[in-house]
């Protein structure tokens, strides 16, 4: 059963059952890997990709949901890498073993669209990701650095 | 041959069925040489001959650098390379890191030039530290003794504290014959040659060349007396000392970073697996038929429990897997075939409550004697005050971000195995013993690892998929396990118990210490930070271990046995301080000061280094309290240590919201750190690791199964729990240092303990402190 997904400005044909989560379209028929699986359960949002600009958790989302509507994974952030986000990110070296980033910095770019200059109170109430290696401490210092720079 | 990804994906942009990453045909058959996809970082076989086993330099200048070590966000990549192009002299902008192969460690030994330990050991600044290299076995625990790469493996640690002298070693002795071959060219004295930046000048002309461009010669150059060449002494070092962001950073902020979850081979299948949830259990029947044709399916397997020897003697389960076209479809088909469990009616009486008891009731036994000074019992016949406390530590997963899994591929003469691994010579081992096929046909691509904290060679992920594989021969096998799977498929940290005595004198001060730990018998860790000495000095002090036999697989968590038992000791330490009246921190500096540790006026260092960052003393509004602790590791040895202090502010609301607020860290530099970017960003994370075993991680035996199996049972500390203040300082000593990717901010656990003491005025010695009522008025 194929439908048609938007992915990153470009608009596939996906031969899968439609209620497939998300996160292994992108990641199995689609080959966007960059997204990841870690809990399955919409808990700890590794496989965060934006639909129609909303932060979604794709590992319990189904396809289905997304027909229609514009999907952003972390392949479309940027051509480069040099999305602020990302250039924040390396400013501060924040990864450490790297597994939830992509899956943090979608969630960190919906955040900045919502807000674009955060306190440390709107990023606690709005980055409910989990990093295993806490790589918080400079996630957050990225998280204003991106905005200075989004801002500039 | 290959196609970077980004061309495959716009290649196949139009396409309706896209396989990720791509390996070329031949990936699986010719030798060594698979072709990495774009963001991965398996070994390759280079296109420039190698200067040595860790450097090959191309004509372009580029430098690559060979890690023996797994990169899962500790920053081996980085800091390594750093080491070996400190000595190199090259140009750090053109360094690219690359996996070591694992199985050239197999077949070929180490230069003899690197196997001599420079300098006087762990106090000497020329030295090399105390590598743990001995009585390696291949089953089971290490890697191969004295092979090229010195020490595959990557735990306790020890990445920069066992490699550093020979990775400085290989840099030089590379340098000194590009110098060689330079003078060679120019028909130059050797000495009057200088290498800067990859940039060979002879000095008295001012002529100059490119490591590019000699390296071919270089290769062909041999050194006439390798053992002669010394490595630098941190006073020379330039680079190692400063800050270097890690060298794969930009791949994992874009996504290309590859893991061993991201491997795509031609033909490849997908397995989901589920084994027994009680360990030992084991499949009585399964129904195929139920599921055989529900989309994408395949096929199921059996697996069988696997082999004790291939898994550090522990026993795990057998189980099935499913093999399907795509991963959801084979776990779709897993989750609704019918499976019956055949589980050992011993593992199936184990309870947390009954498992908590029997280890208590061990305190009560003779137990085993480690350490006995002076005259306890009399010491505490004439105490003037006795204080005992009793402290206890759930069993804690890993739970890495990265489920367990692995791509392998069988044929009749090879085996190839993509996965990230923290003991590639303990996979490749039980790959030629499930397969038959000789160990030197079994090739292992490793990969950037989504967390280790000493999670693998301490589970069976490898040796499922070894195993699925082999029943599939041809077809390529990526097994991968779902959270749930995941808890199974793991070693615990053990749960553990401790009872503390301690008889006072009138003054307050400890005159009797006496310690019993217990854990089952096979827990990693059990002398951890009690052995040898108390560290607090007690003129009798008695240390016994005291043990239970349970069924659940324990092995080396981040920590290992310190985490707990620097729980134990300083929780304590700060229950006399309180008995005695005392400032913690003055007691504590006390006694350490009366010890004859070699060590001690560091730790003191540490304490006074803290204490004055945090302000210690100064009131804090009501609700917010202090707390100091002591980390060390090998404080007694009088060679290689780490030591830190920190002091913790930790704020709980009314309510009994617990925030740390503030940590103010002093930390041992030893003779240097080689990327303090990297320790302070390992402090930072530690911090709030242990804070989440402080605070909320515990996994429960329920019938003998593990209870909590994903994380919404098993929380994980947000951004919101982390300190919105840390502050580091480094401070000098005069030792290398041990390592520090594993035991630092441990005193979180005591400190939140405490504090919520403090506060509330109610004293909790069983983690998590979740589970208690921490709210006051």
């Amino acid at each position: 059963m194929a439908f048609d997904l938007t992915v990153n400005g470009a608009s596939h044909s996906v031969d899968a059952d439609p209620e497939t989560p998300l996160l292994w379209v992108i990641r199995d028929y689609l080959g966007l890997t960059g997204t990841k699986f870690s809990c399955g359960i919409a808990q700890c949002g590794a496989c965060t990709v934006h639909v129609d600009g909303q932060p979604v958790r794709s590992c319990s989302f189904p396809a289905s949901l997304a027909i229609g509507k514009s999907i952003k994974t972390i392949e479309g952030v940027s051509r480069d890498g040099n999305h602020p986000i990302q250039v924040a990110w390396k400013e501060l070296d924040a990864p450490q073993c790297g597994y939830c980033q992509s899956g943090m910095i979608m969630s960190a770019l919906a955040l900045l669209a919502k807000i674009p200059q955060p306190t440390d109170a709107d990023i606690d109430a709005n980055l409910t990701n989990a990093c295993r290696c806490s790589s918080y401490h400079r996630v957050r210092k990225a998280i204003h650095r991106a905005a200075e720079l989004m801002k500039a | 041959m290959t196609q970077s990804r980004r061309d495959f994906l716009a290649s196949s942009a139009a396409g309706a069925f896209v396989l990720g990453f791509w390996l070329p045909p031949r990936a699986a058959r010719a030798g060594e040489n698979v072709a990495p996809p774009h963001g991965a970082a398996w070994y390759e076989d280079p296109t420039a001959p190698e200067i040595n086993a860790w450097i090959v330099i191309a004509p372009d200048d580029t430098v690559t650098i060979r890690i023996a070590q797994t990169e899962l966000g500790q920053g081996v990549w980085t800091s390594n390379a750093m080491i070996v192009c400190e000595e190199l002299q090259c140009d750090w902008s053109k360094v690219r890191s690359q996996y070591a192969s694992a199985n050239r460690d197999a077949r070929e030994s180490a230069p003899d030039w690197t196997l001599t330990v420079p300098g006087n050991g762990g106090t000497d600044p020329k030295g090399g530290g105390e590598p743990g290299f001995g009585n390696r076995a291949r089953t089971g625990v290490a890697g191969i003794p004295d092979s090229v790469y010195r020490r595959m493996r990557t735990n306790a640690a020890s990445s920069v504290k066992d490699g550093r002298y020979y990775l400085q070693l290989a840099g030089a002795e590379a340098r000194e014959r590009l110098l060689l071959a330079a003078a060679a060219v120019w028909k130059a004295p050797v000495g009057e040659l200088v290498a800067k930046d990859g940039v060979i000048t002879h000095r008295p002309s001012g002529r100059t060349t490119t490591y590019g461009k000699v390296a071919a010669l270089a290769a062909r150059t041999p050194h006439p007396n390798p053992k002669a060449i010394a490595i630098k002494s941190p006073d020379q070092w330039t680079l190692m000392g400063t800050e270097q962001k890690n060298r794969d950073v930009p791949m994992k902020v874009t996504g290309e970073c590859v893991y061993s979850i991201d491997v795509r081979v031609p033909g490849m299948k997908w397995a989901a697996a589920k084994s027994c949830p009680v360990y030992g259990g084991d499949v009585k029947s399964y129904d195929f038929d139920a599921v055989r044709t529900m989309p994408g399916v395949r096929s199921a397997i059996r697996f069988p429990i696997p082999d004790p020897k291939l898994t550090r003697g522990h026993v795990f389960s057998g189980g099935v897997a499913v093999i399907a076209d795509h991963w959801h479809q084979a776990k779709a088909a897993l989750e609704q075939m019918p499976i019956e469990w055949s589980v050992p009616a011993r593992n199936a009486a184990f309870n947390t409550a009954n498992m908590q008891a029997a280890l208590l009731a061990a305190l009560d036994e003779p137990g085993t004697v480690r350490v006995n000074v002076g005259d306890v019992d009399a010491a505490f016949a004439r105490a003037k005050k006795i204080v005992e406390a009793t402290y206890s530590t759930p069993y804690l997963p890993r739970a890495r971000m990265e489920p367990g899994n692995a791509t392998v591929l069988v044929t009749d003469n090879r085996v190839d195995i993509w996965i990230g691994d923290q003991s590639p010579q303990e996979t490749r081992f039980s790959a030629a013993q499930i397969t038959g096929i000789p160990e030197a046909d079994v090739y292992l691509h490793m990969c950037h690892l989504g967390g280790g904290f000493g999670r693998n060679g301490n589970g069976p992920q490898a040796e499922q998929a070894i195993m699925i594989a082999n029943a599939n021969r041809g077809t390529p096998i990526h097994l991968l396990w779902t959270r749930e799977e995941d808890f199974i498929g793991t070693t615990y940290r053990a749960m553990g118990v401790a009872r503390l005595r301690a008889a006072l004198d009138a003054d307050g001060w400890p005159v009797a210490l006496e310690v019993r730990t217990g854990m089952q018998k096979d827990g990693f860790g059990p002398d951890a930070s009690f052995d040898v000495a108390s560290r607090y000095f007690v003129p009798s002090y008695r240390f016994s271990n005291h043990t239970t036999d349970f069924h659940v697989p324990v092995g080396t968590r981040r920590g290992v046995g310190q985490a707990a038992h620097e729980f134990y000791r300083e929780s304590f330490m700060n229950e006399l301080a309180h008995a005695a009246a005392k400032d913690p921190y003055r007691y504590r500096r006390e006694l350490i000061a009366r010890t004859s540790l070699p060590f001690k006026n560091d730790m003191i260092k540490a304490l006074d280094i803290a204490a004055e960052m945090s302000g210690w003393g100064k009131p804090l509004p009501k609700g917010a309290a202090r707390a100091i602790a002591l980390e060390e590791r090998g404080a007694e040895t009088g060679g290689s240590a780490t030591i830190s202090a920190m002091v913790h502010t930790v704020s709980v609301s009314r309510e009994g919201k617990v925030r740390l607020e503030r940590v103010d860290v002093a930390h041992d530099q030893g003779f240097g750190l080689v990327n303090p970017l990297s320790v302070k960003k390992q402090i930072e994370g530690q911090i709030t690791w242990f804070y989440n075993d402080a605070m909320h991680q515990a996994v429960h035996i329920v019938d003998g199964r593990v209870d909590e199996n994903n994380f919404h049972r098993f929380p994980l500390s947000r951004i919101d729990e982390d300190p919105p203040e840390i502050d580091i300082r480094f401070f000098a000593t005069g030792h290398w240092l041990i390592g520090m990717g594993h035991d630092r901010g441990t005193s979180v656990q005591s400190a939140i303990g405490d504090a919520v003491f403090q506060i509330t005025g109610k004293r909790y010695r069983d983690l998590p402190y979740r589970q208690h009522d921490l709210s006051w008025s």
